[in-house]
């Protein structure tokens, strides 16, 4: 353009052009946009259809049906869809306690004391030892040793079901409860994901495309009972609940505890989406599609590297960077003292009447603020605590060491000894469901929302639903059984 | 000593208290200062729209119907205008009032930016239909120009807001809609609607909850003086004259008419081939797009192939692709029988 142009732009050959196409625009109307996309889609498939031979496909075609008619039925599709979720968790559980053993056996058993030994040989004082060695390194080291394998069998397992094909039609089934419910459907995927770690699952929250919707995903998904609360859940389940009926349903009993509290946590979660979404999140649901790719056999080796990288890697990553610190925090608790009374004690005997009130005690409340970087170190901590103000002699392994019983039944004993009743124990599992998530998770949600208010939110939203079911079911109960 | 220390601390904590009051920008007296300011602003810039919307419907605008629309006194109502004389926006002619050339470029601009929100808010984000114009109606006095231009941008350039009303350009250009009240479409004839009156609010939402929407094709069946009825999307509207006032419609030559019948994606039995025929207008944005980005456009083959427990999502064969979708969805495609196969 010359520079009388740009002076005098009105009588421009350009601006002439310009404000002619302006006209067309509107003349055109705003339907060009589909016409032209049906355009594109047309010369596509005439291409295509030149130049593409489709054979055999029809057989390959009714495989796939007949497997989506068995998982997506009426009769057969939940059913199947809980043996597979049900396999997966047990194969967790269970798997994970070999590898979780041998771990334990060589971080806290092994290299513990001889790092202790160490530090004792060079002369450091005994609270230098016991910040770093039994305040750090114990909880860094013992997060790995109980987090490491259950992810890494369970995050490989999903990604497995997810590549087979499987997970697309979980979260097919189960939309008609999240679309009631105002959220999105493939909410689905992201609280089984949950199950194996809320941190990942509020990730896996990136395949909802919808902002509102994404929202409502990551604030419900800490109901998700993790990998780390199903062991408090099954050692408090087999001590307090099972021990509420005769012996030989004892098992049966306590299992259908815990199944009670984690489907609970599906209903909350279903609930809090539905009042969230008819709250400070409200809106039109957006367009729900989902693809239900044809099934195909899975990619072992790469699930396994990408799962492992991708998932269990960074969270535990996160855990151990959140750990270290709340070693500390856990040590000098247990070993400050003021007035001759570690600040433990302190805070134990003022909490005290407040956990009681809803059903808990001092040393639960003190538990879940210090062990808040992973659910996995509240009950060690519980120990410590309760052998540390209850005087119970003999067992623990000093102030401000975590440990773990050898058995359940000698956890049974301490835990009896600080006082804890069946009461104590089911409030326990409620508020093991409804409280805020680890701090790996709320960092991670920071992360994912960009904004403290929803991370807040998040935080205190089951902070505060556990407090009032908690305080409900104690006073309930106390109210029948005359406590 | 003692006391010498209390007062350095008293003298310290009153500079930090004058600080947070005063502070430029920052402090509680220049922030309240600024939202009055703004304040007045907004109130300025809603009476030079309410002035643009009376020259575009052709009734007077005065003092007394300013007031009526900001809600406020006589005597505010002056003052604004008096104000808005000063700055040489707004003329006065008798107890009528006119806008001047500058003023009209204004109130487009204004205009220009509640419409885009509009527009924005219908396409990008899951906000309520209902809520759409309260937000505008906020966001219009906060956006700057450039702001506005960039949105306008990231919308690629829409042309209307999602009530049919044009979006002025940003050199202030705004065509006049083509278009008759719903009320004078003949018998017989076919008719697009091109805009909805936004207010009264609770008149609009009637119009929506009847499934009107701008791009809707309907035919008029009869027209008597108190309700007119006429057929939309296979389905028979009887709408009472007021409210039909509040609909504009364009004549549909033959050629671009739709075909029918309407029957929608959702109705279609289990493992029956159709064909698509149109998306509903009343998908629109990030929806429409969704839908169209999967090869759902008309033309395509379509088949039923799987429904879930409750019938909702259904899963759709599409271009050799299995797509679950809900039923919101499907209700908004609308298909005829495939040829080929029955």
């Amino acid at each position: 353009m010359s520079t009388t142009d740009l002076k005098n732009p009105s009588s421009s050959p350009t601006a002439s052009l310009l404000t002619e196409a302006n006209a067309l625009r509107w003349e055109m109307g705003e339907e060009y946009h589909d016409s032209l996309m049906e355009g594109i889609y047309e010369d596509a498939a005439r291409i295509a259809d030149r130049s593409v031979t489709r054979s055999g496909e029809r057989r390959r075609f009714n495989l796939d049906r007949a497997i989506d008619h068995l998982v997506t039925s009426k009769w057969t599709g939940f059913p199947f869809m809980f043996l597979v979720l049900a396999v997966v968790f047990w194969l967790t559980v269970v798997g994970a306690n070999v590898p979780s053993g041998l771990l334990a056996d060589l971080l806290l058993d092994t290299v513990h004391p001889m790092l202790k030994g160490a530090m004792q040989s060079v002369g450091s004082p005994w609270w230098l030892t016991g910040v770093l060695i039994d305040g750090a390194y114990l909880a860094g080291a013992w997060v790995v040793s109980v987090m490491l394998p259950p992810m890494a069998i369970f995050f490989p397992m999903v990604t497995l079901l997810e590549d087979f094909g499987y997970l697309p039609r979980v979260a097919f089934n189960l939309d008609a409860l999240y679309r009631r419910a105002g959220a999105h459907g493939r909410q689905a995927l992201t609280m089984t994901m949950g199950f194996g770690c809320n941190a990942a699952g509020v990730v896996a929250t990136r395949i909802i495309d919808s902002p509102r919707e994404r929202l409502i995903a990551i604030i419900t998904n800490n109901f998700s009972l993790c990998n780390g609360r199903w062991p408090t859940q099954i050692l408090i389940a087999s001590i307090f609940v099972g021990a509420m009926v005769p012996a030989h349903f004892a098992g049966l009993v306590a299992a259908g505890g815990v199944v009670v509290i984690a489907v609970l946590g599906v209903a909350l979660s279903l609930v809090v989406s539905w009042s969230l979404s008819r709250s400070v999140l409200r809106g039109e649901a957006s367009a729900f599609s989902l693809e239900l790719p044809p099934y195909r056999p899975p990619r072992i080796l790469q699930t396994l590297y990408t799962s492992l990288i991708d998932r269990t890697i960074i969270v535990l990553w996160r855990a151990v960077v959140f750990a270290v610190p709340a070693g500390i925090v856990i040590w000098l608790v247990g070993n400050v003292t003021i007035d001759g009374v570690t600040v433990a004690e302190h805070f134990v005997n003022w909490s005290n009447p407040f956990g009681l009130l809803i059903g808990l005690n001092g040393v639960i409340l003190l538990a879940y603020i210090i062990a808040i970087p992973a659910n996995e170190i509240v009950i060690p901590t519980v120990l410590m605590l309760t052998v540390l103000t209850s005087a119970i002699n003999g067992v623990g392994a000093g102030a401000g060491v975590m440990f773990e019983a050898d058995s359940t039944v000698a956890t049974a004993e301490i835990l009896r000894g600080g006082g804890w009743t069946a009461l104590t124990g089911i409030c326990l599992m409620l508020f093991s469901l409804l409280h805020n998530p680890c701090s790996t998770t709320i960092f991670t949600i920071y992360k994912e929302t960009g904004s403290v208010k929803w991370t807040a939110l998040a935080t205190l939203l089951p902070l505060g639903m556990g407090f009032v079911v908690c305080f409900l079911v104690a006073q309930g109960w106390r109210l029948i059984a005359g406590g | 000593m003692n006391s010498t220390f209390v007062l350095i601390v008293l003298l310290f904590l009153l500079v930090v208290l004058l600080g947070f009051v005063f502070w430029p920008g920052k402090g509680i007296v220049p922030r309240m200062l600024l939202a009055r300011k703004e304040k007045s602003r907004a109130h300025l810039e809603d009476v030079l729209k309410h002035a643009y919307d009376c020259q575009y419907r052709s009734v007077a605008c005065t003092v007394e119907s300013i007031a009526g629309i900001l809600q406020t006194s006589i005597g505010n109502a002056s003052q604004l205008v008096t104000r808005l004389e000063s700055m040489g926006l707004l003329e006065r002619d008798g107890s009528a009032l006119h806008l001047t050339s500058d003023g009209t470029s204004y109130a487009l601009r204004i205009i220009r930016i509640h419409r885009l929100w509009e527009r924005y808010l219908a396409d990008e984000t899951s906000v309520r239909e209902a809520d759409w114009h309260r937000y505008a109606e906020r966001q219009e006095h906060l956006l700057s120009p450039a702001d506005a231009n960039a949105l306008a941008a990231r919308l690629s350039n829409p042309q209307v807001d999602p009530h049919g009303d044009p979006i002025p350009t940003a050199t202030g250009e705004i065509p006049i809609v083509p278009g008759r009240l719903l009320t004078a479409l003949e018998e017989g004839e076919f008719g697009r609607v091109v805009h909805i009156e936004d207010e009264p609010p609770e008149i609009y939402a009637q119009l929506v909850a009847e499934g009107l929407y701008p791009g809707l094709q309907l035919q008029m069946i009869q027209r008597r003086p108190d309700y007119v009825r006429f057929e939309a999307e296979g389905e028979e509207v009887l709408l009472a004259t007021p409210l039909a006032r509040q609909v504009s419609v364009t004549l549909i030559p033959e050629e671009r008419r739709k075909r029918g019948p309407f029957a929608t994606l959702t109705a279609v039995e289990s493992g029956r081939a159709v064909v698509v025929t149109a998306i509903s207008r009343a998908c629109r944005g990030q929806q429409r797009r969704r839908i169209m980005d999967l090869g759902i456009v008309p033309g395509t083959r379509v088949t039923p192939e799987l429904d879930s427990l409750t019938g909702n999502p259904r899963a759709y064969l599409v271009r050799g692709t299995l797509v679950a979708l809900r039923k919101e969805q499907t209700d908004q495609i609308f298909v005829e029988p495939d040829a080929g196969v029955a």
